[in-house]
């Protein structure tokens, strides 16, 4: 029935093009008006996650600078993408390398200033040459690996036997000798679940163009003929899911609590889960058919007054010294491989040095090309009905 | 601060102003009129003109012309099978996320009604003490953070939740029903909005005059012919007004399906809010959403209103 | 109902013991029907409090779970003061909450009156609209407002855009709940103040206000609550910087580890609390029932 319901075309109230314009004329002068820079010590507004605001890390940038940093916390790149895009008065966002394109589309954010930023010639070669992949332009990058991480998935030992790490476990009902219905979780995020289905299918279909299209691109190239076999294995999947959780703290809790067997996860969480939660029957593997990494790329606003005293903080954020209390702060590494330096033994074999060539391994997130955007976005709003 | 001279006028001018009926009623009306105007149907006008431009995929940018795209999408290109009793079609995630929302808010407003009748009709019979006791035990939870609410039932329900590790406890379950998901929104939704539903029907039972039950009853009439033909139609505009007051927030439901659904059941609410803050971020396709939702509302309460009198609603 | 008809029919033909049983059986049943009342009726309010004490109870407990139990301890309390966002969280929206509520009680008395004092074209629709905001759902309100602000109006997401928004949430409960008392209220008494030489504003003063501040009041109490309880409409309009309790709850639940919940249960606690002391305070003041149940009129006009 909703079917033949149309909005009625005439009833509704439109607005011309040119009030649209005069509107958004104004709200660009009135944001503009908002900023204003001022004397003295410089403050840098950052937008960022939690780990950045800790003491420790605020403290050694303030100590190595002679600036205020200012930390909003937030919980996800797009609304970073949003506040700046909004015109709100942020100097530096970190958000995570796959929105980083779309803060260049947009036209927010600065190349970075080679010469302020020095560490960066020391961060793995690898996170390079992802940046020259995914958001170089005319030879100019725009943003900064800061730390990475990568997922695979976790599983109870107690319950879930030994077995080839495989994305397998999460689709097929006789891969393990365990039932799993409803015991499985996944994150509550496109960006996550969609490849883990691309990579999945590469395999089981024998067809490596879904792992081409996560690969050769600078963003996933995913066709719509993809992205629907994706989104119908994600809903013949849910009857083996308990949820999708979207925080990583909600994963430990429900894992300790023995709500889940297998879950999708970062390599963080299960640290984690190990080294402060004491928990021993957890294991975290990189399935075979492929792993996805992060990395959070710390970008400067073109709105920003102290284009270059922020630069110096991003500096700050991959050396040595402030690198490691962020390591610290998130149980995760540092794309500058001389930071695990100033770790101590423990801390290195948690979140230090990797090798390079276990590197050369993951994939990175990125996000959805334009042309298949809607369609990547309703075959998700699917898999969630 | 030579404010009496200007109070004296400024009080002058506004005794005047009282004094006629017609400035009286632009001093008391202007300024609510105003407001609303200005905070509810400017916005909603705007929205609907968001809703009829599109956002360009590369640079989340809204291009400012109009277009149907977002419209069509609500309704075509749907995939998923979905049978609504002879009718069978391919359901787009909007489709599906209203009936999931009606049918879900049917439910609750269902469940509120008969659960509320029960009690709001013991409280009219009850003393004075009696009474004044109830009604503190029936306003605490209501006045109580919605959000409180919602989250003593996220420590009710899942799988390591209250109910089932009672249960355990007793060598039972876990039960499924005591998961996560639509059995423990429902309850949400019901806890949640029943105090509504019990004081509207409260407030029109008041009014019942036993007098009248009594006789009907000493007249041979059934317990249910009484409720049926002196009860009901007594009490059908506080029925109707509070099957309102929960069915229409529990349609448009964001924190109770967010937190005790552990992102697999999608209702309307959730899904507006991904399209318009999420990481689809897309303002316009959420506009769109949200002018079918409230066109759907609208008629629903067009129809109510033919029938109820919205000063009877009063007093919630 | 047969049965009762064939009692009034023939009771001639009955023993008295016969018909002392039937009696007794009627009246057992009667019993047993006005137990299942009240029953029922306690089983509500069980339903409405458990989860609720299941709260208070776990803000007491080592761990957020009901089981394995690990003891009592005041732990999760003593960690409440230490918390510098839970308090600023609440400062915050005891800001918005008594701006919004301020702001909607002016306008909706002024409303009030309007609507009962005068005939004008579009007051059925100006009723309307002004009953519509508490209606609508907080998400389409809170998107609607969002996109309004951000494209067409200078007001960034902030504490202003909320207080805002609140305050139009907030107009309707203070419209109904003063329209009702102002309906009900004997107008001859302020005519009679007028005959006397008192202008609109002594009459106001004198007159109408000693009668409906209970009424103003309420409203005021009402839009408070919903502006300090709402999560969703201030989700979209209150941007990153500005952080009301129910978005820093709302951060606890989604990162729920056993740390979190349990100040969480901590802080839900003393809400209730709070909200029980506040509660019981305004019943015994005023006629707080009497105006969520609209039947004010009844106990204290004159």
């Amino acid at each position: 029935m909703s079917r033949q319901e149309r909005p009625d075309d005439d009833g509704s109230r439109r607005i011309s093009r040119r009030s649209y314009l005069a509107a958004v004329g104004a709200s660009t002068t009135a944001f503009a008006a908002g900023c204003t820079g001022d004397g003295g010590t410089d403050t840098i507004n950052v937008i960022t996650w939690n780990d950045f605001a800790q003491d420790p890390v605020v403290n050694s940038v303030e100590e190595n600078l002679d600036v205020n940093v200012e930390i909003t916390t937030s919980t996800s790149s797009t609304e970073m993408f949003t506040r700046l895009n909004e015109g709100d008065d942020f100097d530096i966002a970190v958000p995570n390398n796959n929105l980083v394109p779309r803060f260049l589309s947009a036209d927010l954010i600065e190349p970075v200033d080679m010469d302020v930023v020095s560490n960066y010639g020391d961060i793995y070669e690898k996170f390079r040459s992802f940046v020259d992949q995914q958001f170089t332009q005319d030879g100019d990058a725009f943003g900064v690996p800061i730390r990475w991480g990568w997922y695979g998935y976790a599983y109870n030992t107690d319950e879930v036997p030994d077995h080839d790490p495989s994305y397998r476990i999460m689709f097929e009902e006789d891969y393990v000798d365990t039932d799993l219905d409803s015991q499985i979780v996944m994150y509550d995020e496109a960006a996550k679940t969609m490849p883990v289905a691309a990579l999945y299918l590469a395999e089981a279909r024998d067809d490596p163009s879904y792992e081409e299209a996560l690969t050769q691109d600078d963003r996933m190239t995913f066709t719509e003929q993809q992205i629907q076999d994706m989104r119908d294995l994600l809903i013949d999947q849910k009857p083996r899911l308990e949820g999708y959780i979207s925080s990583d703290t909600t994963f430990i809790q429900e894992f300790q609590q023995g709500s889940f067997l297998v879950g999708h996860s970062g390599r963080n969480e299960i640290v984690r889960l190990q080294e402060n939660q004491g928990v021993e029957n957890v294991e975290f593997v990189v399935p075979q058919e492929g792993a996805m990494a992060w990395y959070e790329t710390a970008v400067v606003a073109s709105a920003s007054d102290n284009v270059e005293t922020a630069w110096e903080v991003v500096n700050e954020y991959i050396s040595p010294g402030t690198g490691a209390e962020l390591a610290r702060a998130g149980k995760s590494p540092s794309c500058n491989p001389n930071v695990a330096d100033e770790l101590n033994e423990t801390e290195q074999e948690l979140y230090g040095r990797i090798d390079p060539q276990r590197i050369e391994r993951f994939i990175p997130f990125k996000d959805i090309d334009p042309d298949v955007a809607d369609a990547y976005n309703n075959a998700w709003e699917e898999v969630k009905s | 601060m030579a404010a009496p001279d200007r109070d004296e006028s400024l009080r002058a001018t506004l005794v005047g102003a009282l004094s006629s009926d017609r400035t009286g009623l632009g001093v008391t009306a202007l300024p609510g009129a105003v407001w609303i105007a200005l905070l509810l149907l400017a916005p909603l006008a705007f929205m609907t003109a968001v809703s009829f431009v599109t956002r360009d995929p590369l640079t989340y940018q809204i291009v400012w012309e109009p277009s149907l795209e977002n419209y069509r999408d609500l309704f075509v290109g749907g995939t998923t099978e979905y049978s609504l009793g002879p009718v069978g079609f391919q359901a787009t995630a909007f489709e599906q996320a209203m009936l999931l929302s009606y049918a879900i808010a049917t439910v609750a407003t269902v469940l509120c009604l008969v659960l509320a009748f029960p009690l709001a009709y013991a409280m009219t019979r009850l003393g004075d003490r009696a009474f004044k006791v109830t009604i503190y035990l029936v306003l605490l939870p209501f006045f109580t953070m919605y959000l409180v609410r919602a989250y003593s039932w996220r420590l009710m329900f899942g799988g390591s939740g209250v109910l089932n590790q009672a249960l355990g406890a007793v060598g039972v379950g876990p039960v499924g029903l005591f998961e996560y998901g639509v059995p423990a929104i429902i309850v949400g939704l019901t806890h949640a909005y029943f105090p509504y539903m019990l004081i509207t029907l409260y407030a029109s039972l008041d009014g019942l005059d036993f007098s009248l039950v009594e006789a009907a009853r000493d007249l041979g009439a059934s317990r249910v012919d009484v409720v049926k033909d002196h009860i009901v139609p007594l009490a059908l505009p506080g029925i109707i007004g509070g099957s309102l007051f929960v069915f229409v927030p529990s349609v448009g439901a964001f924190i109770t399906p967010q937190i005790l659904g552990l992102g697999t059941v999608q209702m309307i609410g959730i899904l507006i809010e991904r399209r318009a803050i999420g990481a689809a971020s897309n303002a316009p396709a959420a506009g769109a959403a949200s002018v079918i939702v409230v066109l759907t509302i609208v008629v629903a309460l067009l129809v109510v209103f033919r029938y109820v009198d919205l000063d009877e609603l009063g007093g919630a | 109902m047969a049965t009762e008809t064939d009692e009034r029919t023939e009771p001639a033909e009955r023993t008295d013991e016969e018909f002392g049983d039937r009696l007794i059986d009627w009246r057992t049943r009667e019993q047993l029907l006005q137990v299942g009342l009240y029953g029922t009726a306690a089983l509500m309010l069980l339903f409405l409090w458990v989860p609720l004490l299941v709260i208070v109870f776990l803000s007491f407990t080592e761990s957020p779970n009901l089981l394995p139990f690990e003891g009592f301890t005041l732990y999760n309390y003593t960690r409440v003061p230490g918390e510098a966002d839970l308090q600023s969280s609440v400062v915050t929206s005891f800001g918005i909450a008594t701006l919004s509520a301020t702001i909607a009680t002016a306008i909706g008395v002024l409303a009030s009156f309007a609507l009962t004092r005068y005939r004008f074209r579009f007051r059925e629709l100006y009723r309307t609209f002004g009953i519509v905001p508490m209606i609508i759902p907080g998400v389409i309100l809170g998107v609607g407002l969002r996109f309004y602000f951000q494209f067409l109006l200078p007001v960034e997401p902030g504490f202003l855009a909320t207080v805002l928004t609140h305050s139009l949430y907030g107009l309707p409960f203070v419209l109904l709940i003063v329209t009702a008392r102002l309906y009900t209220f004997d107008e001859s008494l302020e005519e009679a103040a007028r005959d006397l030489g008192a202008d609109p504003l002594t009459t106001f003063r004198d007159v109408t206000f000693p009668v409906i501040a209970p009424a103003i009041a309420a409203g005021f109490l009402f839009a408070w609550v919903r502006s300090f309880e709402d999560y969703i409409r201030a989700l979209f309009v209150s941007g990153v910087e500005v952080t009301p309790l129910t978005q820093w709850m709302f951060g606890k639940i989604t990162k729920a580890s056993a740390e979190n919940l349990n100040l969480l249960n901590s802080v839900s606690t003393l809400v209730v609390l709070v909200i029980a002391i506040a509660l019981a305070a305004a019943m015994n003041y005023g006629n707080v029932s009497g105006y969520v149940a609209g039947t004010a009129h009844e106990d204290e006009e004159e």
